[in-house]
Protein backbone atom coordinates (compact mmCIF):
# COMPACT_ATOMS: atom_id res chain seq x y z
CA UNK A 1 0.00 0.00 0.00
CA UNK A 2 1.36 3.40 -0.94
CA UNK A 3 1.97 5.65 1.99
CA UNK A 4 -0.48 8.46 2.38
CA UNK A 5 2.38 10.91 2.78
CA UNK A 6 3.78 10.12 -0.68
CA UNK A 7 0.43 11.01 -2.21
CA UNK A 8 0.53 14.27 -0.29
CA UNK A 9 3.99 15.02 -1.68
CA UNK A 10 2.75 14.25 -5.18
CA UNK A 11 -0.17 16.63 -4.62
CA UNK A 12 2.18 19.34 -3.49
CA UNK A 13 4.29 18.88 -6.58
CA UNK A 14 1.19 19.03 -8.79
CA UNK A 15 0.10 22.27 -7.16
CA UNK A 16 3.49 23.81 -7.91
CA UNK A 17 3.31 22.63 -11.51
CA UNK A 18 -0.14 24.11 -11.82
CA UNK A 19 1.18 27.40 -10.48
CA UNK A 20 4.15 27.22 -12.83
CA UNK A 21 1.88 26.70 -15.83
CA UNK A 22 -0.29 29.68 -14.92
CA UNK A 23 2.78 31.80 -14.33
CA UNK A 24 4.23 30.78 -17.68
CA UNK A 25 1.02 31.76 -19.40
CA UNK A 26 1.05 35.13 -17.59
CA UNK A 27 4.62 35.78 -18.66
CA UNK A 28 3.99 34.81 -22.27
CA UNK A 29 0.81 36.86 -22.46
CA UNK A 30 2.44 39.88 -20.84
CA UNK A 31 5.36 39.90 -23.26
CA UNK A 32 3.13 39.25 -26.28
CA UNK A 33 0.80 42.01 -25.15
CA UNK A 34 3.76 44.34 -24.89
CA UNK A 35 5.13 43.44 -28.32
CA UNK A 36 1.74 43.52 -30.04
CA UNK A 37 0.41 46.45 -28.01
CA UNK A 38 -2.59 44.37 -27.01
CA UNK A 39 -4.33 45.99 -24.03
CA UNK A 40 -6.92 43.25 -23.76
CA UNK A 41 -4.39 40.48 -23.51
CA UNK A 42 -2.53 42.53 -20.87
CA UNK A 43 -5.76 42.79 -18.91
CA UNK A 44 -6.11 39.00 -18.78
CA UNK A 45 -2.72 38.85 -17.07
CA UNK A 46 -3.77 41.42 -14.49
CA UNK A 47 -7.04 39.58 -13.85
CA UNK A 48 -5.41 36.17 -13.71
CA UNK A 49 -2.97 37.07 -10.94
CA UNK A 50 -5.48 36.41 -8.16
CA UNK A 51 -5.46 32.72 -8.96
CA UNK A 52 -1.67 32.56 -8.64
CA UNK A 53 -1.73 34.45 -5.35
CA UNK A 54 -4.32 32.00 -4.05
CA UNK A 55 -2.17 29.05 -5.07
CA UNK A 56 0.81 30.50 -3.25
CA UNK A 57 -1.25 30.68 -0.05
CA UNK A 58 -2.41 27.13 -0.64
CA UNK A 59 1.18 25.92 -0.97
CA UNK A 60 2.15 27.80 2.21
CA UNK A 61 -0.60 26.11 4.17
CA UNK A 62 0.07 22.74 2.65
CA UNK A 63 3.79 22.78 3.37
CA UNK A 64 3.18 23.94 6.93
CA UNK A 65 0.75 21.10 7.43
CA UNK A 66 3.11 18.50 6.01
CA UNK A 67 5.99 19.75 8.17
CA UNK A 68 3.88 19.66 11.31
CA UNK A 69 2.04 16.42 10.75
CA UNK A 70 4.43 14.24 8.80
CA UNK A 71 7.78 15.29 10.22
CA UNK A 72 9.51 14.61 6.92
CA UNK A 73 13.18 13.73 6.72
CA UNK A 74 16.02 14.02 4.23
CA UNK A 75 14.86 14.59 0.66
CA UNK A 76 11.19 14.78 1.63
CA UNK A 77 12.05 17.57 4.03
CA UNK A 78 14.09 19.37 1.41
CA UNK A 79 11.31 18.94 -1.14
CA UNK A 80 8.79 20.58 1.16
CA UNK A 81 11.05 23.49 2.10
CA UNK A 82 12.13 23.87 -1.53
CA UNK A 83 8.60 23.92 -2.96
CA UNK A 84 7.58 26.56 -0.44
CA UNK A 85 10.40 28.73 -1.74
CA UNK A 86 9.70 27.96 -5.39
CA UNK A 87 6.05 28.89 -5.03
CA UNK A 88 7.21 32.19 -3.59
CA UNK A 89 9.45 32.81 -6.62
CA UNK A 90 6.61 31.90 -8.99
CA UNK A 91 4.29 34.34 -7.31
CA UNK A 92 6.86 37.09 -7.70
CA UNK A 93 7.44 36.23 -11.35
CA UNK A 94 3.69 36.49 -11.93
CA UNK A 95 3.78 39.91 -10.23
CA UNK A 96 6.39 40.99 -12.75
CA UNK A 97 4.07 39.85 -15.54
CA UNK A 98 1.35 42.03 -14.02
CA UNK A 99 3.72 44.96 -13.81
CA UNK A 100 4.70 44.52 -17.46
CA UNK A 101 1.03 44.41 -18.42
CA UNK A 102 0.30 47.63 -16.54
CA UNK A 103 3.09 49.42 -18.44
CA UNK A 104 1.67 47.92 -21.63
CA UNK A 105 -1.75 49.45 -20.90
CA UNK A 106 -0.09 52.86 -20.94
CA UNK A 107 2.22 52.26 -23.91
CA UNK A 108 -0.52 50.84 -26.11
CA UNK A 109 -2.39 54.14 -25.98
CA UNK A 110 0.41 55.96 -27.81
CA UNK A 111 2.30 55.37 -31.01
CA UNK A 112 5.04 52.77 -30.66
CA UNK A 113 8.66 53.60 -30.02
CA UNK A 114 11.16 52.31 -32.56
CA UNK A 115 11.77 48.65 -31.98
CA UNK A 116 14.65 47.89 -29.59
CA UNK A 117 16.48 44.67 -30.54
CA UNK A 118 17.88 44.17 -27.04
CA UNK A 119 14.34 44.22 -25.66
CA UNK A 120 13.27 41.39 -27.89
CA UNK A 121 16.35 39.43 -26.96
CA UNK A 122 15.65 40.08 -23.29
CA UNK A 123 12.11 38.75 -23.69
CA UNK A 124 13.48 35.64 -25.38
CA UNK A 125 16.07 34.94 -22.72
CA UNK A 126 13.60 35.58 -19.89
CA UNK A 127 11.14 33.10 -21.28
CA UNK A 128 13.84 30.50 -21.89
CA UNK A 129 15.30 30.93 -18.43
CA UNK A 130 11.90 30.59 -16.86
CA UNK A 131 11.01 27.47 -18.81
CA UNK A 132 14.37 25.90 -18.11
CA UNK A 133 14.01 26.63 -14.40
CA UNK A 134 10.63 24.92 -14.32
CA UNK A 135 11.85 21.92 -16.28
CA UNK A 136 14.77 21.69 -13.92
CA UNK A 137 12.23 21.26 -11.09
CA UNK A 138 10.12 18.77 -13.05
CA UNK A 139 13.10 16.61 -13.98
CA UNK A 140 15.13 17.27 -10.82
CA UNK A 141 17.92 18.28 -13.16
CA UNK A 142 20.63 20.18 -11.31
CA UNK A 143 22.68 20.65 -14.47
CA UNK A 144 19.89 22.75 -15.87
CA UNK A 145 20.03 24.90 -12.74
CA UNK A 146 23.60 25.83 -13.54
CA UNK A 147 22.62 26.58 -17.13
CA UNK A 148 19.88 28.95 -15.97
CA UNK A 149 22.43 30.78 -13.84
CA UNK A 150 24.75 31.16 -16.76
CA UNK A 151 22.02 32.67 -18.94
CA UNK A 152 21.49 35.36 -16.35
CA UNK A 153 24.59 37.22 -17.55
CA UNK A 154 23.00 37.67 -20.94
CA UNK A 155 19.81 38.94 -19.37
CA UNK A 156 21.77 41.58 -17.48
CA UNK A 157 23.55 42.60 -20.66
CA UNK A 158 20.32 43.04 -22.64
CA UNK A 159 18.76 45.01 -19.81
CA UNK A 160 21.69 47.37 -19.88
CA UNK A 161 21.42 47.75 -23.64
CA UNK A 162 17.73 48.65 -23.40
CA UNK A 163 18.58 51.29 -20.85
CA UNK A 164 21.40 52.73 -22.93
CA UNK A 165 19.29 52.81 -26.10
CA UNK A 166 16.45 54.64 -24.42
CA UNK A 167 18.59 57.11 -22.51
CA UNK A 168 20.24 57.97 -25.80
CA UNK A 169 16.82 58.40 -27.37
CA UNK A 170 15.49 60.59 -24.57
CA UNK A 171 18.50 62.85 -24.63
CA UNK A 172 18.93 63.29 -28.38
CA UNK A 173 15.83 62.82 -30.43
CA UNK A 174 13.17 65.24 -29.32
CA UNK A 175 13.32 69.00 -29.52
CA UNK A 176 9.69 70.01 -28.83
CA UNK A 177 8.66 70.12 -25.19
CA UNK A 178 5.35 68.24 -25.35
CA UNK A 179 6.86 65.57 -27.47
CA UNK A 180 9.82 65.24 -25.18
CA UNK A 181 7.60 64.63 -22.20
CA UNK A 182 5.74 61.86 -23.96
CA UNK A 183 8.92 60.29 -25.27
CA UNK A 184 10.41 60.33 -21.81
CA UNK A 185 7.33 58.76 -20.30
CA UNK A 186 7.20 56.01 -22.90
CA UNK A 187 10.88 55.36 -22.53
CA UNK A 188 10.73 55.11 -18.77
CA UNK A 189 7.79 52.72 -18.91
CA UNK A 190 9.75 50.60 -21.34
CA UNK A 191 12.81 50.67 -19.11
CA UNK A 192 10.62 49.50 -16.24
CA UNK A 193 9.48 46.60 -18.38
CA UNK A 194 13.08 45.64 -19.03
CA UNK A 195 13.72 45.74 -15.27
CA UNK A 196 10.74 43.47 -14.70
CA UNK A 197 12.13 40.98 -17.18
CA UNK A 198 15.51 41.16 -15.55
CA UNK A 199 13.82 40.31 -12.22
CA UNK A 200 12.09 37.36 -13.88
CA UNK A 201 15.52 36.09 -14.84
CA UNK A 202 16.85 36.50 -11.29
CA UNK A 203 13.83 34.72 -9.83
CA UNK A 204 14.19 31.90 -12.37
CA UNK A 205 17.79 31.55 -11.29
CA UNK A 206 16.56 31.23 -7.71
CA UNK A 207 14.20 28.44 -8.72
CA UNK A 208 17.16 26.55 -10.14
CA UNK A 209 19.02 27.05 -6.89
CA UNK A 210 16.10 25.65 -4.89
CA UNK A 211 16.07 22.60 -7.14
CA UNK A 212 19.76 22.01 -6.40
CA UNK A 213 18.88 22.13 -2.71
CA UNK A 214 15.96 19.75 -3.12
CA UNK A 215 17.75 17.14 -5.17
CA UNK A 216 21.20 17.19 -3.60
CA UNK A 217 20.96 19.15 -0.39
CA UNK A 218 23.56 21.57 -1.69
CA UNK A 219 23.51 25.33 -1.70
CA UNK A 220 24.76 26.83 -4.97
CA UNK A 221 23.55 30.32 -4.18
CA UNK A 222 26.74 32.13 -3.50
CA UNK A 223 29.15 30.11 -5.56
CA UNK A 224 30.94 31.70 -8.50
CA UNK A 225 28.93 31.74 -11.68
CA UNK A 226 31.27 29.22 -13.29
CA UNK A 227 30.90 26.64 -10.53
CA UNK A 228 29.87 23.27 -11.88
CA UNK A 229 28.65 20.03 -10.41
CA UNK B 1 36.59 21.62 19.40
CA UNK B 2 36.58 17.98 18.34
CA UNK B 3 35.77 15.71 21.28
CA UNK B 4 37.99 12.67 21.88
CA UNK B 5 36.70 9.17 21.15
CA UNK B 6 35.25 7.36 24.14
CA UNK B 7 34.40 4.08 22.48
CA UNK B 8 35.86 2.67 19.29
CA UNK B 9 34.77 -0.60 17.67
CA UNK B 10 37.04 -2.14 15.07
CA UNK B 11 35.97 -4.86 12.65
CA UNK B 12 33.54 -6.28 15.13
CA UNK B 13 31.70 -9.50 14.25
CA UNK B 14 29.19 -11.15 16.52
CA UNK B 15 27.73 -14.65 16.33
CA UNK B 16 24.77 -16.33 17.98
CA UNK B 17 25.98 -19.88 17.33
CA UNK B 18 26.27 -20.07 13.54
CA UNK B 19 24.25 -16.94 12.96
CA UNK B 20 26.36 -13.88 12.26
CA UNK B 21 24.36 -11.07 13.81
CA UNK B 22 27.01 -8.36 13.31
CA UNK B 23 29.51 -8.09 10.52
CA UNK B 24 32.62 -5.95 10.39
CA UNK B 25 31.36 -3.03 12.45
CA UNK B 26 33.85 -0.19 12.77
CA UNK B 27 32.60 2.95 14.46
CA UNK B 28 33.68 5.65 16.90
CA UNK B 29 31.65 7.27 19.67
CA UNK B 30 32.76 10.64 20.97
CA UNK B 31 33.00 11.53 24.62
CA UNK B 32 30.09 13.55 26.02
CA UNK B 33 28.07 13.11 22.89
CA UNK B 34 24.78 11.35 22.38
CA UNK B 35 24.93 8.75 19.67
CA UNK B 36 21.81 7.06 18.32
CA UNK B 37 21.69 3.66 16.68
CA UNK B 38 18.81 3.30 14.23
CA UNK B 39 17.71 0.63 11.80
CA UNK B 40 14.88 -1.81 11.20
CA UNK B 41 14.11 -4.28 13.92
CA UNK B 42 16.42 -7.29 13.91
CA UNK B 43 19.31 -5.40 12.29
CA UNK B 44 21.54 -5.89 15.33
CA UNK B 45 21.27 -2.64 17.27
CA UNK B 46 20.70 -4.28 20.65
CA UNK B 47 23.30 -6.93 19.95
CA UNK B 48 25.83 -4.24 19.14
CA UNK B 49 24.91 -2.21 22.21
CA UNK B 50 25.40 -5.24 24.44
CA UNK B 51 28.84 -5.81 22.92
CA UNK B 52 29.90 -2.49 24.41
CA UNK B 53 29.70 -3.72 28.00
CA UNK B 54 30.00 -7.42 27.28
CA UNK B 55 26.45 -8.22 28.27
CA UNK B 56 26.44 -10.73 25.41
CA UNK B 57 29.04 -12.82 27.24
CA UNK B 58 26.14 -14.28 29.17
CA UNK B 59 24.54 -15.76 26.04
CA UNK B 60 25.57 -19.39 25.53
CA UNK B 61 27.07 -20.16 22.13
CA UNK B 62 27.80 -16.57 21.32
CA UNK B 63 31.15 -15.38 20.03
CA UNK B 64 32.82 -12.04 19.34
CA UNK B 65 35.53 -11.21 16.84
CA UNK B 66 37.25 -7.88 16.48
CA UNK B 67 37.91 -5.22 19.08
CA UNK B 68 36.09 -2.68 21.22
CA UNK B 69 38.15 0.03 22.90
CA UNK B 70 37.07 2.25 25.73
CA UNK B 71 39.49 5.09 26.30
CA UNK B 72 41.92 3.13 24.17
CA UNK B 73 41.70 -0.09 26.18
CA UNK B 74 40.38 -3.24 24.49
CA UNK B 75 37.47 -4.44 26.62
CA UNK B 76 37.76 -7.94 25.15
CA UNK B 77 41.43 -8.01 26.17
CA UNK B 78 43.01 -10.39 28.66
CA UNK B 79 43.05 -8.45 31.90
CA UNK B 80 39.62 -6.95 31.79
CA UNK B 81 37.49 -7.16 34.93
CA UNK B 82 33.99 -7.48 33.50
CA UNK B 83 32.26 -6.35 36.69
CA UNK B 84 34.35 -3.21 36.70
CA UNK B 85 33.64 -2.72 32.98
CA UNK B 86 29.89 -2.86 33.54
CA UNK B 87 30.23 -0.30 36.28
CA UNK B 88 31.94 2.04 33.83
CA UNK B 89 29.42 1.26 31.12
CA UNK B 90 25.92 1.25 32.57
CA UNK B 91 22.77 0.13 30.86
CA UNK B 92 19.08 1.07 30.77
CA UNK B 93 16.58 -1.25 29.16
CA UNK B 94 13.41 -0.92 27.15
CA UNK B 95 11.00 -1.89 29.89
CA UNK B 96 11.51 -0.18 33.23
CA UNK B 97 12.66 -3.00 35.49
CA UNK B 98 12.83 -1.72 39.07
CA UNK B 99 13.33 -4.31 41.79
CA UNK B 100 10.36 -4.96 44.08
CA UNK B 101 12.03 -2.88 46.74
CA UNK B 102 11.82 0.68 47.98
CA UNK B 103 12.78 3.60 45.76
CA UNK B 104 15.82 4.20 47.95
CA UNK B 105 16.97 0.59 47.86
CA UNK B 106 16.64 0.43 44.09
CA UNK B 107 19.18 3.19 43.70
CA UNK B 108 21.35 2.03 46.61
CA UNK B 109 21.48 -1.49 45.24
CA UNK B 110 24.32 -0.92 42.78
CA UNK B 111 26.34 0.86 45.44
CA UNK B 112 25.97 -1.98 47.91
CA UNK B 113 26.89 -4.52 45.26
CA UNK B 114 30.00 -2.49 44.66
CA UNK B 115 30.89 -2.63 48.34
CA UNK B 116 29.86 0.88 49.33
CA UNK B 117 28.22 0.39 52.71
CA UNK B 118 28.70 3.69 54.58
CA UNK B 119 25.13 4.86 55.12
CA UNK B 120 25.91 8.54 54.80
CA UNK B 121 27.73 8.05 51.53
CA UNK B 122 24.99 5.80 50.23
CA UNK B 123 22.29 8.35 51.14
CA UNK B 124 24.26 11.10 49.45
CA UNK B 125 24.79 9.12 46.29
CA UNK B 126 21.14 8.08 46.16
CA UNK B 127 20.06 11.70 46.36
CA UNK B 128 22.60 12.79 43.77
CA UNK B 129 21.53 10.08 41.34
CA UNK B 130 17.85 10.81 41.79
CA UNK B 131 18.56 14.48 41.18
CA UNK B 132 20.57 13.70 38.06
CA UNK B 133 17.68 11.59 36.84
CA UNK B 134 15.35 14.54 37.56
CA UNK B 135 13.24 12.36 39.82
CA UNK B 136 14.22 13.68 43.25
CA UNK B 137 11.47 16.26 43.63
CA UNK B 138 8.84 13.69 42.78
CA UNK B 139 10.00 11.01 45.20
CA UNK B 140 11.91 12.71 48.03
CA UNK B 141 8.94 12.34 50.39
CA UNK B 142 8.42 8.67 49.71
CA UNK B 143 11.89 7.23 49.33
CA UNK B 144 10.94 4.26 51.43
CA UNK B 145 7.80 3.25 49.60
CA UNK B 146 7.82 0.64 46.88
CA UNK B 147 9.29 1.51 43.51
CA UNK B 148 6.48 -0.44 41.90
CA UNK B 149 4.05 2.30 42.95
CA UNK B 150 5.70 4.75 40.56
CA UNK B 151 4.36 5.52 37.10
CA UNK B 152 6.07 3.93 34.10
CA UNK B 153 7.96 7.11 33.28
CA UNK B 154 9.07 7.52 36.90
CA UNK B 155 10.16 3.89 37.02
CA UNK B 156 12.29 4.42 33.94
CA UNK B 157 13.91 7.49 35.46
CA UNK B 158 14.47 5.43 38.60
CA UNK B 159 16.27 2.83 36.51
CA UNK B 160 18.37 5.62 35.04
CA UNK B 161 19.14 6.84 38.59
CA UNK B 162 20.11 3.29 39.49
CA UNK B 163 22.46 3.17 36.51
CA UNK B 164 23.93 6.55 37.46
CA UNK B 165 24.49 5.69 41.12
CA UNK B 166 27.74 3.82 40.46
CA UNK B 167 29.04 6.83 38.53
CA UNK B 168 29.50 5.24 35.12
CA UNK B 169 31.25 6.96 32.24
CA UNK B 170 29.06 5.59 29.49
CA UNK B 171 25.35 4.88 29.54
CA UNK B 172 23.82 2.50 27.04
CA UNK B 173 20.08 2.83 26.54
CA UNK B 174 18.07 0.29 24.61
CA UNK B 175 14.81 1.89 23.48
CA UNK B 176 14.43 3.54 26.88
CA UNK B 177 11.19 5.32 26.04
CA UNK B 178 9.41 2.81 23.87
CA UNK B 179 7.09 1.68 26.68
CA UNK B 180 6.27 5.25 27.76
CA UNK B 181 3.58 7.77 26.88
CA UNK B 182 4.54 10.97 25.03
CA UNK B 183 4.95 13.14 28.13
CA UNK B 184 7.07 10.59 29.96
CA UNK B 185 9.01 10.13 26.73
CA UNK B 186 9.69 13.83 26.51
CA UNK B 187 10.97 13.84 30.08
CA UNK B 188 13.36 11.02 29.27
CA UNK B 189 14.56 12.86 26.18
CA UNK B 190 15.13 16.08 28.12
CA UNK B 191 16.94 14.04 30.74
CA UNK B 192 19.20 12.50 28.10
CA UNK B 193 20.17 15.99 26.96
CA UNK B 194 20.96 16.93 30.56
CA UNK B 195 23.09 13.85 31.14
CA UNK B 196 25.27 14.56 28.16
CA UNK B 197 27.51 16.93 30.01
CA UNK B 198 28.59 14.23 32.46
CA UNK B 199 28.27 11.04 30.42
CA UNK B 200 28.76 9.54 27.01
CA UNK B 201 25.42 8.19 25.87
CA UNK B 202 24.56 5.62 23.24
CA UNK B 203 20.90 5.07 22.63
CA UNK B 204 19.08 2.53 20.50
CA UNK B 205 15.76 3.73 19.23
CA UNK B 206 13.33 2.54 16.61
CA UNK B 207 11.80 6.01 16.62
CA UNK B 208 13.59 8.07 14.02
CA UNK B 209 12.18 11.36 15.21
CA UNK B 210 13.52 10.53 18.64
CA UNK B 211 16.98 9.85 17.24
CA UNK B 212 16.77 13.16 15.37
CA UNK B 213 15.68 15.01 18.51
CA UNK B 214 18.12 13.63 21.05
CA UNK B 215 21.31 12.63 19.32
CA UNK B 216 24.41 14.39 18.04
CA UNK B 217 25.55 11.45 15.98
CA UNK B 218 23.45 8.83 14.24
CA UNK B 219 24.52 5.40 13.06
CA UNK B 220 22.30 3.47 10.67
CA UNK B 221 22.44 -0.33 10.88
CA UNK B 222 20.97 -2.73 8.38
CA UNK B 223 21.16 -6.53 8.42
CA UNK B 224 24.03 -6.68 10.85
CA UNK B 225 26.10 -4.03 9.10
CA UNK B 226 26.77 -0.39 9.77
CA UNK B 227 25.58 1.37 6.62
CA UNK B 228 26.26 5.00 7.38
CA UNK B 229 27.15 7.17 10.31
CA UNK B 230 27.47 10.90 10.62
CA UNK B 231 26.33 13.91 12.55
CA UNK B 232 22.60 13.71 13.10
CA UNK B 233 21.75 16.88 11.24
CA UNK B 234 23.44 15.63 8.08
CA UNK B 235 22.00 12.12 8.43
CA UNK B 236 18.46 13.46 8.58
CA UNK B 237 18.72 16.27 6.06
CA UNK B 238 21.09 14.90 3.42
CA UNK B 239 22.37 11.39 4.06
CA UNK B 240 25.11 10.24 1.71
CA UNK B 241 23.78 6.81 0.80
CA UNK B 242 20.55 5.92 -0.93
CA UNK B 243 19.93 3.07 1.52
CA UNK B 244 19.98 5.50 4.44
CA UNK B 245 17.78 7.95 2.56
CA UNK B 246 15.26 5.19 1.82
CA UNK B 247 15.11 4.07 5.42
CA UNK B 248 14.89 7.55 6.87
CA UNK B 249 12.12 8.60 4.50
CA UNK B 250 10.16 5.37 4.97
CA UNK B 251 10.74 4.00 1.46
CA UNK B 252 12.24 0.73 2.58
CA UNK B 253 11.87 -2.55 0.74
N1 LIG C 1 19.83 -14.44 22.14
C1 LIG C 1 19.75 -14.58 20.80
N2 LIG C 1 19.96 -15.76 20.22
C2 LIG C 1 19.91 -15.93 18.88
N3 LIG C 1 19.67 -14.93 18.01
C3 LIG C 1 19.44 -13.71 18.54
C4 LIG C 1 19.48 -13.47 19.95
N4 LIG C 1 19.24 -12.16 20.16
C5 LIG C 1 19.06 -11.62 18.93
N5 LIG C 1 19.19 -12.54 17.96
C6 LIG C 1 19.08 -12.30 16.51
O1 LIG C 1 20.09 -11.38 16.12
C7 LIG C 1 19.59 -10.44 15.19
C8 LIG C 1 19.76 -9.03 15.75
O2 LIG C 1 18.91 -8.87 16.87
P1 LIG C 1 18.88 -7.55 17.76
O3 LIG C 1 20.26 -7.16 18.07
O4 LIG C 1 17.95 -7.78 18.88
O5 LIG C 1 18.26 -6.52 16.70
P2 LIG C 1 17.59 -5.09 16.97
O6 LIG C 1 17.93 -4.66 18.34
O7 LIG C 1 18.18 -4.22 15.92
O8 LIG C 1 16.12 -5.26 16.76
C9 LIG C 1 18.14 -10.82 14.94
O9 LIG C 1 18.10 -11.61 13.78
C10 LIG C 1 17.78 -11.63 16.15
O10 LIG C 1 16.79 -12.59 15.83
MG1 LIG D 1 16.60 -4.23 19.96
Amino acid sequence: MERHFFKELENLKMTILNMAALTQRALESATTAYLERDEQLGQTVIDGDKKINALELEVDQYTLKLLALEQPMAKDLRMILGTAKISNELERIADQAVNISERTQFLSKYPPLNSIPAMEQLIDVSLSMYKKAVSCFVNEDVKAAYEVRKMDDRADQYTLEVLQTLVEYMVKNTPATERRRLNTRRSIQTIIISRCLERVCDLSTNIGEHVAFITQGINIKHQGIDAEL
Amino acid sequence: MEKPNKIVAKHLDFFYGDFKALEDISVEFKKNKISALIGPSGCGKSTFLRCLNRMNDLIPGSAVKGEVYIDGEDIYGQNIDVVHLRRRVGMVFQKPNPFPKTIFDNVAYGLRVNGIKDRKIVAKRVEKSLRQAVLWDEVKDRLHSSALGLSGGQQQRLCIARALSVEPEVILMDEPASALDPIATQKIEDLIHELKKDFTIIIVTHNMQQAARVSDITAFFYMGRLVETGDTETMFTRPQLQQTEDYITGRFG
